[in-house]
């Protein structure tokens, strides 16, 4: 038999049969059930558990909790660590309320610090911009929950880059780990993010840890794909050079893989930051904090313009954190 | 000793090669073992052996093996049986059973390699890229500098340290590209199709420097090409592939002169053959005698000839040991006037002109052009009379490359493809 491509068309005509049937099928055998079982086998059908996944779970989730009980408590701590550590040094540059026609008005240091470096980054108007969405929000009364957001985004943000970027190393190096690890991201990314808030609460209690948490699990996969994808899309021949002269496994990956691979990079530690922004603000829901808890009291309350308040803030803090980290993969 | 060889090297892709290499030791041929098995043949059962300095050029179109034989040699492509040796220090060092950090070690020091697009790093300084291979071995920075400075400067590109790749024109990067081989000193260099991606002007230029360049630095050389032009201007030796086999190697001349299969033949038929084909090659060899009546000015040819050649109406009279001494046209003697290797431009037009056996063809069509109509003649290095080149040998040289033994191919065989 000649070669592969004969084989390879017959996969695909089976294939084709067998979705055509799949299709297909319901349509022809409705109306035949239909008439020997009446509309009620149609209600029927799906509607009982048959198999007790969620019970599963359940107890699954309860043996985890009080087995590793203490592996949760340490992880909690050093998360509220890391979020108070960014939070108290947020809330230790000051904030002068000078009186502008007999009216105080506040003006934060962090919103004039912020100039320059959007300047530096990427232009005078996007500091300009950063200035006045901080000194707006400030004036809004959301200044401490926009310290709060601020600092549980670089949290979640700075634990999954942690996490990660290693993880796209690997994945980059390694073919099995890239199909270990694209499956988990698949999970992580397309599972309804509430649903993971709700073991959250059981491991990690309530508060800013949890939150952390189901943000870390939302914002990782970016990283994780970019930088993999980065490594994999290092010319080849580049490659071969870095071997032709002699390189090691480690010399490989920290004189050509990684240094190609940073525009990527960058790009994914963007994403992931912005992902850890909009996740922050859902977290609220398990008593996060920030500019989200805002949002969630003004929804229990029906109060539309302090929810929007709220939200507006949200947006300049995107903004300000989307072009403070943009640009910083494109420099050379 | 050679400085670095190759025997019996076989590269199969794929799971399983035992398989493909009992079916190609059965005598199937590349396509047939990849019917029967699916897998692919790169190189099959390739030997050479290359004295040091010499500069070896492996030719073949696409897809005939050559970039994977070369990468056989550094183990960028880990060869699937044979052995590949390297001349160390005056041993014999097996490449293909080092281990890894032998291995990296040889490609550190010993054998370099140049990329068809360059390969350069686009986020390192030209220096940065040319001193790369000295970074890896661990040499200081003041002395990577340094040696960097200095190579740069060899090829040419001394004002351009600071500046990134991207900065540079294609021939500029291919020569950083040289640069950074250069800078390791590795006895070996690996050159895969390094000016294929050039324009066909600077190509020539690139290829004229790395000519100068070998008379300053003398490295062994692999040179990959699809480009027979290019193989027979630079190349010592040339090996020429098709399908994962070597089908003939040898100097330019021999090939052009000589090629063993159809194939090689088709590849040389629109090679331009005036840079390659030697005088003596295509010299008409005249039959000399010694008995012959003519009225030789003896004051022009300074002694009394013993030997005598004719063609046409001259007559070339030659000493006893065989050297010319004039030609004798129309009942006139002229003097010969003998050129060495790289002749001058000569205006005289009433002299006789002789001209070395080793010259090329183009060489003989310079002097041909400059100086009178009479046929230039040949000599041996020792100067003893080959031959004559006049218009007709040098445009049959031209068009049938030296081949005399060779029929034009029957036109049947060509129009039924």
């Amino acid at each position: 038999m000649p070669g592969k491509a004969r084989k390879r068309f017959r996969v695909s005509r089976v294939s084709t049969y067998f979705i055509l049937i799949i299709f297909l099928a319901p349509v022809m055998w409705e109306p035949v059930c239909a008439q020997e079982h009446g509309a009620e086998l149609f209600d029927k059908i799906g509607t009982q558990s048959v198999i007790p996944l969620d019970a599963w779970i359940d107890t699954g989730i309860d043996w985890i909790a009080i087995t590793f009980m203490d592996f949760f408590d340490t992880i909690t701590l050093i998360i509220t660590k890391i979020n108070t550590g960014i939070l108290t040094a947020l809330q230790f540059i000051p904030i002068y309320v000078p009186k502008i026609a007999n009216t105080p008005v506040a003006l934060p240091v962090l919103a004039v610090l912020i100039i320059p470096y959007l300047w530096w980054v990427a232009s005078l108007w996007t500091g300009l911009f950063g200035f006045a969405g901080l000194w707006f929000t400030a004036n809004l009364g959301l200044w401490p929950q926009t310290l709060e957001t601020f600092s549980l985004t670089l949290t979640a943000a700075f634990i999954a880059l942690l996490l990660g970027i290693p993880a796209g190393i690997f994945a980059g190096k390694s073919d099995l780990v890239e199909n270990i690890v694209r499956p988990i991201l698949d999970f992580m990314q397309t599972l309804p993010v509430f649903v993971y808030l709700i073991p959250a609460v059981i491991l990690f209690g309530l508060g800013a840890a949890p939150g952390v948490v189901a943000t870390v699990i939302f914002a990782l996969p970016p990283a994780v794909r970019l930088t993999n994808l980065g490594i994999r899309e290092v010319p080849g021949e580049l490659v071969e050079a870095g071997e032709a002269f002699g390189c090691t496994y480690l010399k490989l990956l920290f004189k050509v893989q990684l240094p190609m691979a940073r525009p990527s990079i960058m790009a994914g530690v963007n994403q992931t930051i912005m992902l850890s922004l909009s996740m922050v603000v859902i977290a609220a829901l398990i008593g996060a904090g920030g500019l989200g808890s805002e949002v969630v009291r003004s929804i229990q309350r029906m109060l539309v313009g302090k929810g929007f308040v709220a939200g507006i803030a949200v947006v300049f803090v995107a903004i300000i954190l989307d072009r403070s980290t943009r640009t910083i993969g494109q420099r050379q | 000793m050679a400085a670095i060889g190759a025997q019996h090297v076989y590269k199969i892709f794929g799971e399983k090669p035992e398989i493909a290499l009992d079916l190609l030791e059965q005598g199937k041929s590349k396509a047939e073992v990849q019917q029967e098995t699916g897998l692919v043949t790169g190189v099959q059962d390739v030997s050479f052996e290359l004295d040091s300095g010499d500069l070896f050029v492996i030719m073949g179109l696409s897809g005939s093996g050559k970039s994977t034989l070369l990468r056989c040699i550094n183990r960028l492509v880990e060869p699937t049986r044979g052995q590949i040796y390297l001349e160390i220090d005056q041993k014999r060092v097996e490449i293909t059973s080092l281990s890894r950090k032998a291995l990296r070690d040889v490609r550190e020091k010993q054998i370099a390699m140049i990329f068809q697009h360059f390969a350069l790093f686009p986020y390192r300084t030209v220096i940065s890229n040319v001193t790369f291979g000295l970074e890896i071995q661990g040499v200081g920075k003041k002395e990577r500098t340094r040696k960097g400075r200095e190579v740069l400067e060899l090829v040419g590109l001394g004002g351009w340290a600071r500046a990134y790749p991207s900065q540079l024109s294609g021939g500029m990067q291919q020569r950083v590209g040289l640069a950074r081989a250069l800078a390791n000193e590795a006895e070996v260099l690996l050159m895969d199709e390094p000016f294929s991606a050039l324009d066909p002007l600077i190509k020539v230029n690139m290829q004229d420097e790395l000519l100068k360049l070998r008379e300053k630095v003398r490295r062994t050389v692999l040179f990959v090409t699809h480009d027979l032009d290019e193989a027979l201007k630079i190349g010592d030796r040339i090996a020429i592939m098709e399908d994962g086999q070597i089908i003939q190697s040898g100097t330019p001349e021999e090939i052009i002169v000589n090629p063993r299969t159809e194939y090689v033949a088709k590849f040389v038929e629109h090679a331009d053959a005036s840079g390659v084909l030697t005088a003596g090659t295509i010299a008409k060899v005249l039959t000399v005698n010694s008995n012959m009546s003519v009225n030789v000015d003896t004051q022009v040819t300074g002694t009394e000839p013993k030997l005598f050649a004719e063609e046409l109406d001259i007559t070339y009279c030659l000493s006893e040991d065989g050297r010319p001494l004039g030609c004798i046209k129309d009942g006139k003697t002229f003097p010969i006037r003998t050129l060495g290797e790289n002749p001058e431009t000569v205006d005289v037009k009433d002299v006789f002109i002789a001209a070395g056996a080793d010259i090329p063809l183009r060489q003989i069509m310079d002097i041909r052009l400059n100086t009178s109509e009479n046929p230039i003649i040949i000599v041996s290095k020792n100067g003893v009379f080959k031959g004559i080149i006049s218009t007709h040998e040098i445009l049959r040289g031209l068009l049938e490359k030296g081949r005399k033994d060779i029929q034009h191919k029957d036109n049947t065989r060509e129009s039924g493809e």
